[in-house]
């Protein structure tokens, strides 16, 4: 599989997103990604396992201890892939989502209904 | 987002929390934030089979043809913008119903797959946007 493939694969899953996020931060040991998820340990394995084969993160011996980094560089591969109009579509339907969103709290607040009935035209 | 040839096809779903008849509508009402009609220059806009759109957005002109209408589940209309190239492109929305609201499914299809199209730099911040918080602050 070509390298592109690997990274869509890596940031596919909201866990390596999660890890992608917090390595942003700076290097950690492994017990410290670990740690905020409630996953099995070779879980956790697998997906850096993932990040790694995209090129995403690396590990670097430091003593006695191994320290994971984040490799941004693959990300760029994804943003040039993106296309304008992928970026268009996506920021106005996240403000029509919010639009709705907010109608939908301001209901639940009024009526404490969740699924009001539809407002006839 | 998928590729034949020499143009692309952007696919962009979301679940929207209300009824499909009310999506619908919004998506058809220059008053609601985020659809294409939303803060215009300058709108003409004719929501009907062989109706036309005119929509002056920062300067930039796009307009089409609605050649589907059907309430409340699909629109679907013609586009051509400086960004299409000459190309009359294609947007196709469907509205689904279901128990936590109405599925939309955006398609823009018969994009010219041009370097213009794929911006590198926008397209990194787009990504940066859409990404968590922490990351962003790096």
């Amino acid at each position: 599989m070509d390298q592109l493939t690997d990274v869509f694969t890596a940031i596919s899953h909201p866990t390596r997103r999660a890890i992608i996020g917090r390595l942003a931060n700076g290097p950690a040991r492994f017990l410290d990604i670990a740690q905020p998820f409630d996953l099995a340990l070779n879980a956790v394995t697998k997906h850096l396992k993932l990040l790694e084969r995209a090129g995403l993160i690396e590990r670097e011996k430091q003593g006695r201890e191994v320290l994971i980094s984040l490799r941004p560089e693959p990300l760029r591969q994804v943003a040039g892939w993106v296309h304008e109009y992928e970026r268009f579509w996506t920021e106005r339907i996240d403000l029509f989502e919010d639009h709705f969103r907010k109608q939908q709290k301001e209901t639940v607040s009024r009526t404490g209904k969740v699924n009001p009935k539809e407002k006839k035209p | 987002m998928s590729e034949s040839k020499n143009t692309i096809e952007v696919r962009v779903e979301r679940t929207i929390p209300a009824s499909s008849a009310e999506v619908f509508d919004g998506w058809l009402d220059p008053k609601v934030p985020g659809n294409p009609w939303n803060k215009a220059d300058k709108l003409i806009l004719d929501p009907q089979v062989d109706g036309m759109f005119y929509w002056n957005f920062s300067g930039t002109p796009h307009f089409g043809r609605f050649t589907e209408v059907q309430r409340p589940a699909k629109i679907s209309h013609t586009w051509m913008s400086p960004n299409t190239a000459g190309l009359e492109s294609t947007v196709v929305i469907t509205f689904q119903q279901k128990e936590q609201g109405t599925l939309m499914t955006l398609v823009h299809s018969g994009l010219p797959d041009s370097d213009a199209g794929r911006s590198h730099e926008k397209g990194w911040n787009y990504f940066l946007s859409a990404f968590p918080e922490q990351f962003a602050k790096k």
